[in-house]
């Protein structure tokens, strides 16, 4: 309702969206930093083995009627949910597919209107090509103005409008406070669109699930691929936003510096609704002449930012620090404004860069764009990947279901989405989304470091896909 | 056709007929909705609950005493921030927040009004403007992060019906049910209620006492209050303080529905103190019903944009040719039309237009002198 | 010591924009002595509208001149349509009608333009917003060992002149003795002939048109206009007013460079204490310690009310 002068985790600008684990087939031994709930970062223990998966808590179901588990396969327990007849009822004719998504009010609210059509261009294109057979999807997307207080009142026109499955849901606060209902209500809370590492809680919320990589892995492959890049180590600063996204990544950053050698030597923030350049901020980092500079900036931030950043560059001769900047920021379309300033900036992704001319022969984007322009939708075909892929990823979850031996039932469906491999056809190669259960919550946790051409727009790959904070 | 159509006598039957039927449909609202009202119907209700009681608390201090203010929301942060608080580090029950929540926000509420008393006008609007920007701020400070958590917030910070504590018995009886299926937001609802009731209790016990009398010569005429004895400073910080109060129960009952708090939720961002502002002028500043009726109008006229700009065919067609080209929900645009449209139709908001409406309608005749009851005067806005 | 330097620029040239800001709020305070709290929202209208002649085409200057052109409409339609009717009744009513504002003009910014950062590529022609300045990174002077920019100094420069010509105007011109005179006294002013309504609209159509040239400064600057982007300074800009005495134009723009360095500095050497969120804590300890201490700011004039 009211203009929302903070802006929060989010703007998500399309070559970020889809995030992969890029689990090895079968079975190798592979040791790993694991997140586990709550976020904080183990590591496995070299003997971890990857199909050593556990069940839940609560033990296997005891209706006979959902999924039926091998004894090591993930299901969930619907003696929990309030109406557990409702969690295993076969779902025919139509299946109601809801989201809650910003679709007004405020800065991180317009880069998120083509979020929205991607999603629903692809339960269109699923319904065409009859994706689910004799099921067909009934999209219902609200608006919460990515306000958490309104996202309830949504979630719960969903539930009384009969939805099946929630999928989708932008912004961690407005995840958060859903999250018990639906989880409660046992319905499923699929692919939340926000990197945070609350969805690894699976013990407390079985029902819900997220898809982007979270983001203080994304933090952590940035200090990764640091480490390759510096191997003696070197000197960084951090420049945040000050909300719980920017929070999110500092806070991952700082666990890994000490380990690969990385001396932070500056911090500094930004309040969201200073719209004024950072540039006592930049002066400060400047002063410390860091090798690397590790920017969580947000919407019309990720612009000013870079300008002071550039100009701090060019006033301080001969100090030129690798810039790494959060892949929400990586849009040529915001990039744009920041002109040549935004040069050789580094970022990641997990999706192909569809704003590259030389991909758009590829044939799966190829298709995409077919399908975007047919759409009317060609001008937003960038920003509305990560829509795209969330219904994609979403769709085959629902045909996983839909194959088991339950059939397509609500339990089913989640059960589906926690034993998951897919590749999405908007991937990078190797880019996987792998889930299960307990033990790998998370469905995509692997990024290409990448980095920005100005003068082209284009995104160029650098070094390869990290997958090193994947959970086998 | 004569007016007035007819004459009541204040305090007479009539006139405490019509206060019966009209308490008894509120009555009967109030039951029919968390039985059987849908759950984004009782989710409006208690959003209204949270506007109601906010605005109740602005319009102590404004429409009764004439001092603007519009950093209401550090108010409301507080008592969510404390509910937050002691619920997840000390594991009060989150009634039990509740008074404590008062307490802090009272505090706070008589150190703002020091500085009150040398600043008046658009100067106090700056200041309360200020420190509505500073407290979400503060919370953020690197210092208190401790506290606070920062700009991650606070999770787990109401009841946090899991799924180990399902019901909510009263003496062995479980009025809600398993709160885990639609138990919570009835209960949410009746805790809402009772927040506004208590409110405007204290509202309508502050008005009609000394202490009201008193703020309502300050607010005519501050100079000539002090020459009658009136004592301005501990005048003003009480009534500072309580409208403090008041407006941080809403708070807790923000945390207490979402389960979590963030420095950037709802009404704890200054935004949020001049939806508190608009709320209740568009009711009527200076009346005690006036912020109900302007929250539920906020409400509904919020429901009905947002439904619309979902769906632009559901816009009434006298609005079409205005609104439905705009690329944003229009729900802000219509609060400023109408919030402008008010000042020049009705300045008193709703509640003062419905007065003067229905007083040509119906005359209301204070009884003789020397009999008991005392009328509210229908109030004129700050004139500062 | 260059640091130092740094930060005494880098505030001077914030505090440039919050001048610019301030300088509107204050000739409308010492007019009408109303507040208008749709100031902000009104300079964003106005740059959103450059934006828009700069996609149709228009070279920058011209596009500004016209864009202070709107508002000047916009103030002076303000002042006759919405304010004076309203006046009458309450000064509260003309705060709320303010408040309407600057809700309905971000909201008009929205619903016009939608709400996403521009310019984007996606919908828009220019690739950035226009700056009347050069200010590309390599766009800067060394100033003993500071490293100044072009367009910070642009802007400082054109606050400079505009305070020079607004002083010329207010003491020069029959124009601005008549508003200097309807500032300290309406009633004798009236009776003395000056048409004191044309002054008050004019009052409001000149801070709005120079709230214009702040906004697309501002927006020149950081090379985007968005809708939340006039919300902050707004207040700063308040803050600085109040700092230098609401009705005095010198002491507005005295107190937004001020106040611009306040907060590099603070942000620069009390890091640790203080950090950048702080920046607004600045803002309000300034505004409650000028309110405690002496009311009526640096250059105001206390006013005395008769009992």
């Amino acid at each position: 309702m009211m203009r929302r002068t903070s802006v929060r985790a989010g703007a998500l600008l399309a070559a970020g969206a889809l995030l992969v684990a890029a689990c090895s087939s079968s079975g190798s031994n592979k040791t790993g930093a694991a997140t586990t709930v709550g976020g904080a970062t183990t590591t496995a223990a070299p003997g971890t083995t990857a199909g050593g998966s556990t069940t839940t808590a609560a033990a296997s179901t005891s209706s006979p009627a959902s999924s039926t588990p091998a004894a090591t396969t993930w299901a969930v327990n619907t003696k929990d949910c309030v109406d557990p007849a409702a969690a295993d009822k076969a779902i025919t004719g139509t299946l109601h597919l809801g989201s809650v998504m910003p679709l007004s009010g405020g800065i991180a609210a317009a880069a998120f209107a083509p979020v929205k059509a991607g999603f629903e261009a692809y339960i269109d294109y699923a319904n065409k090509q009859k994706m689910l057979g004799d099921v067909k999807i009934d999209v219902n997307i609200q608006d919460d103005q990515y306000n958490k207080d309104k996202t309830p009142g949504a979630v719960s026109k969903l539930i009384d409008g009969g939805v099946d499955v929630v999928a989708g849901i932008i912004g961690t606060p407005d995840n958060l406070a859903v999250r018990q209902t639906l989880n409660d209500s046992c319905i499923p809370q699929l692919n939340a669109l926000t990197g945070s590492p609350h969805w690894g809680e699976v013990k407390d919320f079985p029902w819900t699930m997220g898809i982007l990589v979270p983001y203080d892995i994304e933090s952590k492959i940035y200090a990764k691929q640091l480490s390759v890049m510096y191997p003696k180590g070197a000197k960084v600063a951090l420049f945040y936003i000050n909300t719980e996204f920017g929070t999110a990544y500092a806070d991952a950053f700082k666990e890994l510096a000490k380990q690969y050698n990385l001396d932070i030597v500056d911090t500094e923030t930004i309040e969201g609704e200073d719209a004024t350049p950072p540039k006592s901020q930049v002066t400060n980092i400047a002063a410390k002449k860091p090798d690397v500079v590790m920017a969580v900036p947000l919407g019309a931030g990720c612009v000013t930012f870079l300008n002071a950043l550039a100009a701090a560059k060019a006033q301080n001769a001969g100090w030129n620090p690798a810039t790494f900047i959060t892949n929400t920021c990586a849009s040529s379309l915001i990039l744009g404004a920041a002109g040549p300033d935004a040069n050789g900036i580094y970022t990641s992704g997990a999706t192909i860069d569809i704003g590259n001319p030389a991909n758009a022969t590829l044939p799966k984007v190829k298709e995409y764009l077919d399908i975007m322009k047919a759409a009317g939708h060609a001008d937003i075909a960038t920003t509305a990947a990560a829509g795209w892929a969330t219904a994609e990823a979403t769709v085959a979850m629902l045909q996983q279901a839909q194959k088991s031996s339950a059939g397509l039932t609500r339990a089913s469906i989640i059960n589906a989405a926690r034993n998951f491999t897919y590749t999405p056809m908007l991937a990078r190669p190797g880019v996987v989304l792998h889930s299960n259960g307990e033990a790998d919550p998370f469905l995509a946790q692997s990024l290409q470091v990448i980095q920005y051409d100005a003068a082209k727009k284009i995104f160029t790959d650098v070094g390869k896909l990290i997958t090193e904070f994947e959970t086998k | 056709m004569k007016l007035p159509l007819a004459t009541i006598k204040s305090g007479g039957a009539a006139s405490w007929a019509i206060r019966i039927a009209v308490a008894a449909a509120v009555f009967a609202v109030l039951l029919w909705v968390p039985t059987r009202g849908s759950d984004p119907t009782i989710g409006y209700c208690l959003d209204a609950f949270v506007l109601m009681g906010a605005a109740m608390s602005l319009n102590l201090l404004l429409g009764f005493t004439g001092q603007i203010s519009i950093g209401h929301s550090a108010f409301y942060g507080i008592g969510a921030y404390t509910t937050a608080i002691f619920v997840t580090r000390w594991h009060w029950s989150p009634f039990q927040t509740m008074p404590m929540a008062f307490l802090i926000a009272f505090v706070v509420g008589v150190l703002v009004s020091l500085p009150a008393l040398r600043i008046k006008g658009v100067y106090l609007a700056l200041v309360t403007l200020a420190l509505g920007l500073v407290f979400p701020q503060f919370i953020k400070w690197p210092k208190v992060e401790w506290l606070t958590g920062g700009a991650k917030g606070i999770d787990k910070a109401g009841f946090n019906f899991g799924r180990h504590n399902r019901t909510y018995s009263i003496f062995g009886w479980k009025p809600f049910g398993d709160m885990r299926a639609n138990g919570a937001l009835p209960f949410y609802f009746w805790i809402g209620v009772g927040i506004v009731v208590i409110t405007y209790l204290v509202c309508r016990g502050v008005v009609k006492s000394r202490v009201g009398r008193s703020l309502i010569a300050i607010r005519d005429n501050e100079t000539a209050a002090a020459v009658m004895g009136v004592n301005r400073a501990v005048t003003k910080g009480i009534v500072f303080g309580l409208s403090a109060g008041l407006c941080s129960l809403v708070g807790c009952l923000g945390t207490i529905r979402t389960n979590n708090v963030t420095p950037d939720s709802g009404y704890i961002t200054v935004l949020g103190g001049i939806t508190f502002l608009i709320v209740m002028v568009i009711g009527g500043a200076g009346s005690l019903w006036g912020p109900n009726i302007g929250a539920v109008l906020y409400i509904f006229i919020s429901v009905q944009a947002s439904n619309w700009s979902n769906d632009s065919s559901t816009m009434p067609f006298f609005l079409r040719p205005f609104l439905s080209w705009s690329k944003v929900p229009v729900g802000d645009g219509i609060f400023a039309i109408l919030l402008i449209a008010l000042m020049f139709v009705a300045p008193f908001g709703l509640v003062g237009l419905w007065r003067r409406l229905s007083a040509k309608a119906v005359a209301v005749v204070p009884r003789p002198f020397g009999t008991a009851s005392v009328t509210t005067s229908s109030a004129t806005p700050v004139a500062d | 010591m260059d640091l130092f330097l740094q930060r005494l620029f880098d505030g001077l040239s914030d505090g440039s924009v919050y001048a610019l800001l301030a300088l509107g709020i204050v000739i409308i305070y010492r007019g009408t002595g109303h507040l208008n709290f749709a100031q902000g929202e009104m300079a964003l209208f106005c740059t959103y509208v450059v934006y828009q002649l700069g996609e149709w085409g228009i070279p920058l200057v011209p596009a500004l001149l016209l864009g202070m052109l709107v508002g000047f409409a916009l103030g002076v339609t303000t002042e006759v349509a919405l304010v004076r009717p309203v006046a009458k009744k309450s000064t509260f009513a003309v705060f709320i009608v303010t408040i309407g504002l600057f809700q309905g003009l971000n909201w008009l910014d929205g619903a016009i333009w939608g709400d996403q950062v521009l310019p984007n590529s996606a919908v828009s022609k220019q690739q950035q917003f226009p700056s009347l300045f050069p200010n590309k990174a390599t766009d800067f002077w060394n100033i003993f060992g500071a490293g100044v920019r072009i367009e910070s100094v642009g802007i400082f420069a054109m606050v400079m002149v505009l305070t020079g010509l607004l002083f010329l105007l207010f003491n020069k011109t029959k124009v601005g003795l008549a508003m200097n005179s309807v500032a300290s006294n309406p009633e004798s002013a009236r009776l003395v002939g000056i048409p004191t309504n044309r002054v008050l609209s004019f009052s409001w159509g000149l801070a709005a048109a120079i709230g214009a040239l702040g906004g697309v400064v501002f927006a020149g600057q950081n090379h985007t206009v968005n809708m939340s982007m006039m919300f902050g300074v707004f207040i700063y800009a308040s803050a600085a007013a109040t700092l230098g005495g609401f009705d005095s134009p010198g002491g507005a723009v005295l107190g937004g460079l001020i106040l611009g360095v306040i907060q590099n500095m603070v942000a620069g050497y009390a890091d640790v204490w203080v950090g950048q969120q702080m920046k607004i804590g600045v803002a309000f300890v300034v505004i409650v310690g000028v309110l405690l201490v002496k009311p009526s700011g640096l250059f105001g004039t206390s006013k005395v009310e008769r009992v």
